[in-house]
């Protein structure tokens, strides 16, 4: 009834150069378009001036070569950085060199030069100037450079610039005139608007002081760049801070949050997804069309089938980009919020961009990043307003029942659009970091009240009652009217970006590394419980065994992934009346996996020795038995076996009494179902019991198959329906019906069983027993007889040292003849070692008659399914063939290896992250949080000068 | 409103309420209408949660209703137990119009039950009743969906459309009795409602009220709550005046 998904375990923490990369807002699908072709990346230190009117101070910082980009970074990060294509980069010069000083002179698009001093050295230098060259003239051949003139006439920035030239203040002061000149032009417009344009704008313009802003942005934008080319300086941030006009603020989001490139780079894509999935319907575009009349309903345009119809376009466009996220509610909220302000296509990609860069995982089926990003949050509140956090603890109250929306919806639905949209601003310029530095700066503020609820419920409505309180004083009583002016809005960011100016990307970064595993962990082990509960039926299992069948599910499902879950039913089928449910089913491949941690015949168990350490190798056994019963457990003939198909497959086999199992394992091997096996399936059911014993001491069990065999063609024989027989011909002995007939009945069967001692205790116990629903132990063994090694191998943390090392040991061993393998046997009844035998000389050549068997050749030789130790494994099969010296009881080194398993860790995977990245990074953490709390400390005081300029600007803006 | 003067306000019990169901299926209309007898036709979807409070008065007693209305994508169901922990009661929706959110329903019984407080009292509410019940007081407002809706029936189910002109029931995808069976079988409270006449939503919350555990050793002193619920139940059926029937139960029973 349920999907399941490994998704979340194949996370990988980001590079430090995809981090970078992030950082600068670079598309990655761009730079791997680029590696392709063998553009490589580099960096460099260097100093950056604006060459002409250089009112700015230069910064000194990095310079990287993303191919197709070139970028900077001042040394703090954050006071002046750039990200252009390097398609806008006309010309490149190299100033004349004076003495020590290697500089290069960058003219853009839009007619600004820059400086940038490479400091680095000059080998260095020299190099960073090739590769740079390389990078330049690939564009040129992919023919971006023209590409850049007809997409600047999209963005509104150049018809801002042109328009103004000779700007005189008064007419801006106005606001008519542009609202006249978009009227008079009509579709015309070369740039992209949003709804706003046409459907107005939230806010009064006049108390948005609009026309000053566009002033101050027309100027900076003349000088600094503008959309493709934006150089982002001090002043960029000071005047997003103080909130975009409202006529940019569209293509500003785009440029800030690096959509834009996406736009530029794919020109044409979003029509052409939109054409190519129309009228395509899937859960997505449902879910989409419930919402679309509950997006925004109070704004005129979403009353309008124009507004209705752009976003639902967006929306399934999405969706259809992104089948597996589809569609989340709150993207509707989003979306309908962007597309007031930017074009359906700009609305497309920076939604993108919001939940593939910006929010990863927010909106994702199992939402893990809105989970992650609440943990992370209640983790900062708990830092840096630890009696909130210890009240809230006392009073149970749970942070995220509030938090969550304003992380999901950017704020959109908790406070007026005004403010959200300045929230907004700043987070596209500033990162995601912003959702958590207002957030804090919120229960700040309200500190006070907070610590005198009792309850959730009270929470909430002391939140709702804060926010819409935003547009007033936040101080009423003042005697200075320029204090009162201030707004409780404006006192929010100035609280978010002063005390927690210290939350930085990298704290965002590092508390997610330390929470995602618990949170990969709670939501696995919800949807575990669903999955159990959803079960129709559990058979005679209780829920804690489902549940162990479903933990076998999942780590063979790590493994080898199932096909997608039918989650989007195949676009052809427009079937409305017959929904089902995706579910996810999993393949062979995927089963074998699964049975070989359950049952102990499924798997190729071996225990290592080399005198150095013993370890415990395991493979994955392949057989036509687990395919039998692959095909057997999937009554619905889907060819694909749900979770459900499992629990009553098991249940069918690993209840059963003596008379239960001999009619399972015949059921098993009657494959037409007629209550009789043919020829060829005895022969078969033979094989499978070999199949079973492979690796079972002694030779009682290959006696028994043997004796199982001569009995059952004689009885079966004398048991011949005669009549039947006689058409065919008289004089050829019964034996020798085709294959293919039915030829030995249950009792017939059962009767052969019996007559052996060996079959029938595998019938009565040791069948059903060699199904176990713990967990398989982990497959090293702690070396316990040598401290120095001991230490060594906890010194190895990765695999891949692992693997590296097990080889080296085994190549030490076999030097030194002490290298053993010894396989561990399903059942493992009998102990005593007889000698060795050969196994094929049980099967006599005229019994061998069917005429394809695969199978027997696996008797001898591993087979050889994904598994870690592959490596490893191939170096060892020319040792197997020593295996077992005959002074070893292989069952007391089974036993031994045993007891001296630890637990098994229950995620092998997640262990391998966590040493992985504490290696990169490790510790870090927590030196961070101490900053935080020192700078709270310190910084009770008040007020740098900048920041007092920032309250300035914005009380300047918003009075 | 009035329980203030009346002295019982010491008796004022808090019940923790959480609304769960199939997205779009009407549970944050269903809140608002028993909150504030409103109704809005565009609701946006609830994301997350909101939380919002209600008094119910019953008898001599005062509850007063903290209800979680909850988000109902699917996607958002592992959020769902932050908000149901520590209920004392749940209302579980479903659109009599959509046979699936019926399923989804009891997919969340079977969470509740299982999860949840083992006291919680559960409530089984198939919302849009005004769908598919004959437009007697409340057809004024209906006209175009529901004029084609007819011509769509006409032609798929004539015997039923010759039916009296009943033909919005045939959008019901949930029959009554097979609801009804199934509540009564998982023991929990059944009711129909429609958020956007008012129907039956009160009495969700008032029958919640009589059997949430607190009350009842208070119920236990006299018979049960009949009295007081046919009335409203009355004033409910002739439909329409929503305001005068929210007086009376003011007096009565709820929303004080
Ligand atoms: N005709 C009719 N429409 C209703 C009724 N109740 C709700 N609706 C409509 O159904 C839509 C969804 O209602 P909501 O109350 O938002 O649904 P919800 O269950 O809260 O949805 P989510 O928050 O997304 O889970 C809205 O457009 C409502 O106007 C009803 O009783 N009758
Ligand atoms: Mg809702």
């Amino acid at each position: 009834m349920s999907t399941i998904s490994t998704q979340l375990r194949s996370f990988k923490e980001p590079t430090k150069d995809q981090l970078t990369q992030l950082s600068f807002s670079i598309p990655s699908s761009l730079t791997d378009r680029a590696d392709k072709d063998g553009l490589e990346k580099m960096e460099i230190n260097a100093v950056l001036s604006l060459s002409a009117e250089a009112e700015e101070d230069s910064y000194a910082g990095k310079l990287h070569l993303f191919p197709p980009f070139l970028s900077f970074a001042s040394l703090d990060r954050k006071s002046c950085r750039f990200t252009l294509p390097l398609c806008t980069i006309r010309r490149v010069e190299r100033l004349n060199a004076r003495a020590g000083i290697y500089a290069l002179s960058l003219s853009l698009w839009h007619g600004m030069k820059i400086i940038v001093q490479l400091t680095s050295l000059r080998p260095t230098a020299d190099l960073f100037c090739s590769m740079l060259r390389d990078a330049l003239k690939a564009e040129l051949q992919h023919g971006q450079m023209k590409a850049v003139r007809s997409f600047v006439k999209t963005c509104y920035s150049e018809t801002l610039v042109a328009s103004t030239g000779p700007l005189v203040d008064e007419e801006l002061e106005e606001k008519t005139p542009l609202e006249g000149e978009e009227g008079s032009r009509g579709t015309d417009i070369p740039y992209h608007v949003g709804l706003g344009l046409k459907f107005k704008f939230p806010g009064d313009p006049k108390k948005l002081r609009e026309a000053s802003k566009v002033k101050l942005w027309t100027t900076y934008l003349k000088t600094h760049g503008r959309n493709l080319t934006l150089l982002r300086y001090p002043q960029c941030t000071r005047l997003v801070q103080v909130g975009l006009p409202n006529r940019l603020r569209g293509e500003m989001w785009e440029v800030l949050s690096g959509s834009l490139y996406l736009r530029f780079s794919y020109p044409g894509m979003y029509q052409q997804i939109l054409k190519e999935n129309e009228g395509r319907t899937s859960t997505s575009t449902e879910d989409i069309e419930k919402d679309l009349h509950r997006s925004l309903p109070e704004y005129s345009a979403y009353q309008s089938e124009e507004g209705i119809s752009a976003l639902r376009r967006v929306l399934q466009a999405y969706s259809f980009k992104n089948p597996e996220l589809g569609y989340c509610q709150a993207m509707n909220i989003l979306a309908a919020a962007l597309l007031i302000y930017m074009s359906e296509e700009q609305a497309f990609w920076l939604l993108e961009v919001i939940c593939d860069r910006l929010l990863p995982g927010y909106y994702s089926t199992s939402m893990h990043g809105t989970l992650l990003d609440q943990r992370v949050f209640e983790s900062l509140v708990q830092k840096c307003l630890p009696i909130i956090h210890d009240h809230f603890q006392v009073v149970d109250v749970q942070l995220s029942v509030a938090s969550l929306p304003w992380f999901l919806s950017l704020f959109i639905n908790s406070m007026p659009m005004v403010f959200a949209c300045r929230i907004i601003d700043c987070f596209f310029c500033m990162g995601p970091k912003v959702l958590f530095q207002v957030g804090l700066a919120i229960l700040k503020i309200n500190g006070e009240e907070l610590l005198k609820i009792q309850d959730d419920g009270g929470f909430i409505q002391l939140m709702r009652s804060y926010f819409s309180s935003l547009g007033n004083s936040a101080h009423p009583h003042s005697a200075d009217p320029r204090a009162r002016a201030i707004t409780r809005f404006q006192e929010l960011l100035l609280v978010s970006f002063r005390e927690f100016a210290i939350i930085t990307d990298d704290t965002i970064y590092n508390e997610r590394r330390k929470y995602r595993n618990d949170i990969i962990f709670s939501i696995e082990s919800f949807s575990k419980r669903a999955a159990v509960r959803n079960l129709s039926t559990l058979e005679r299992f209780t829920k804690e065994q489902a549940g162990l069948v479903y933990d076998a599910l999942y780590r063979a499902m790590c493994i080898v992934p199932p096909p997608a879950p039918v989650a989007k039913p195949a676009p052809s089928l427009i079937g409305d009346g017959s929904e089902e449910k995706p579910e996810t089913r999993i393949g062979l491949r995927t089963f074998r996996i699964f049975l070989s941690e359950i049952a102990t015949w499924a798997r190729d168990e071996k225990v290592i020795i080399n005198g150095i350490q013993q370890r415990v190798e395991r493979d994955v056994a392949e057989h036509e038995f687990i395919d039998r019963l692959f095909y057997f457990w999937d009554v619905s003939c889907k060819g694909a076996l749900s979770f459900q198909d499992l629990v009553s497959g098991l249940d069918g086999v690993m209840f059963n009494d003596l008379m239960e199992n001999i009619e399972w394992f015949f059921n098993l091997h009657d494959k037409n179902k007629d209550g009789f096996l043919t020829k060829d399936e005895v022969l078969q059911l033979s094989e499978s019991l070999l199949f079973i014993f492979r690796f079972e001491v002694g030779d009682a069990y290959l006696g028994a198959v043997s004796r199982f065999m001569t009995n059952a063609f004689e009885y079966g024989d004398a048991l011949l329906p005669q009549p039947e027989d006689k058409r065919e011909s008289d004089d050829v002995p019964p034996s020798d019906i085709g294959h293919n007939q039915p030829y030995l009945n249950l009792a017939t069967f059962r009767m052969v069983v019996l007559a052996d001692e060996i079959l029938e205790s595998f019938f009565e116990t040791d069948l059903s027993a060699c199904f176990k629903l713990e967990p398989v132990p982990m497959m090293d063994l702690p070396s316990s007889h040598n401290g120095f090694l001991g230490d060594l191998i906890s010194n190895i943390a990765t695999d891949d040292n692992k693997k590296l090392f097990n080889r080296f040991t085994d190549r030490i061993g076999q030097t030194i003849g002490r290298h053993q393998v010894i396989h561990r046997p399903a059942i493992g009844k009998y102990t005593k070692l007889d000698e060795p035998k050969a196994r094929e000389s049980l099967l006599i050549p005229s019994m061998r008659q069917s005429p394809t068997s695969p199978s027997t050749s696996s008797l001898a030789t591993t087979a050889r399914a994904p598994s870690p130790s592959n490596a490893s494994t191939s170096n060892l099969s020319a040792a197997e063939t020593l295996v077992q010296p005959p002074d070893i009881s292989p069952l007391n080194m089974v036993k031994n290896a045993n007891e001296a398993l630890m637990e098994r860790p229950q995620f092998a995977i997640d262990d391998a992250l966590d040493d992985d990245t504490d290696d990169e990074l490790g510790g870090e953490d927590d030196g961070v949080m101490d900053e935080v709390d020192a700078f709270l400390e310190a910084h009770d005081s008040g007020l740098t000068e900048e920041q007092r300029e920032l309250a300035k600007g914005k009380s300047f803006s918003d009075q | 409103m009035a329980e203030s003067g009346s002295g019982t306000a010491d008796k004022s019990v808090q019940v923790k309420l959480v609304l769960l169901g199939e997205a779009a299926v009407g549970k944050s209309s269903i809140v608002l209408r028993f909150v504030s007898n409103e109704f809005q036709a565009n609701k946006e979807p609830t994301i997350g949660a909101a939380f919002l409070t209600q008094k119910c008065r019953l008898e001599d007693r005062v509850l007063r209703y903290e209800i979680w209305d909850t988000a109902g994508q699917e996607r958002f169901h592992s959020l769902a137990p932050m908000y149901y922990r520590n209920a004392q009661a749940a209302v579980v929706v479903y659109d009599v119009t959509k046979a699936s959110s019926l399923e989804k329903a009891k997919s969340w019984v079977k969470e509740l039950q299982r999860q949840a407080n083992p006291n919680i009292v559960i409530a089984l509410a198939g919302n849009k009743l005004d769908l598919v019940q004959p437009s007697a007081s409340s057809s004024g407002a209906t006209s175009t969906p529901e004029s084609e809706d007819e011509a769509d029936d006409a032609t798929a189910t004539p015997g039923e459309a010759a039916a009296a002109g009943d033909q919005p029931e045939s959008l019901r995808q949930v029959p009554r009795d097979e609801a009804e069976a199934y509540a009564k079988e998982a023991g929990l409270l059944f009711f129909e409602t429609s958020a956007k006449t008012g129907d039956g939503v009160v009495e969700i919350f008032t029958e919640i009220a009589k059997k949430i555990p607190i009350e009842h050793i208070l119920a236990s002193s006299r018979g049960t709550g009949r009295p007081g619920a046919a009335g409203r139940t009355g004033g409910a059926q002739e439909g329409g005046v929503n305001l005068e029937e929210n007086a009376a139960k003011s007096k009565d029973a709820c929303n004080c």
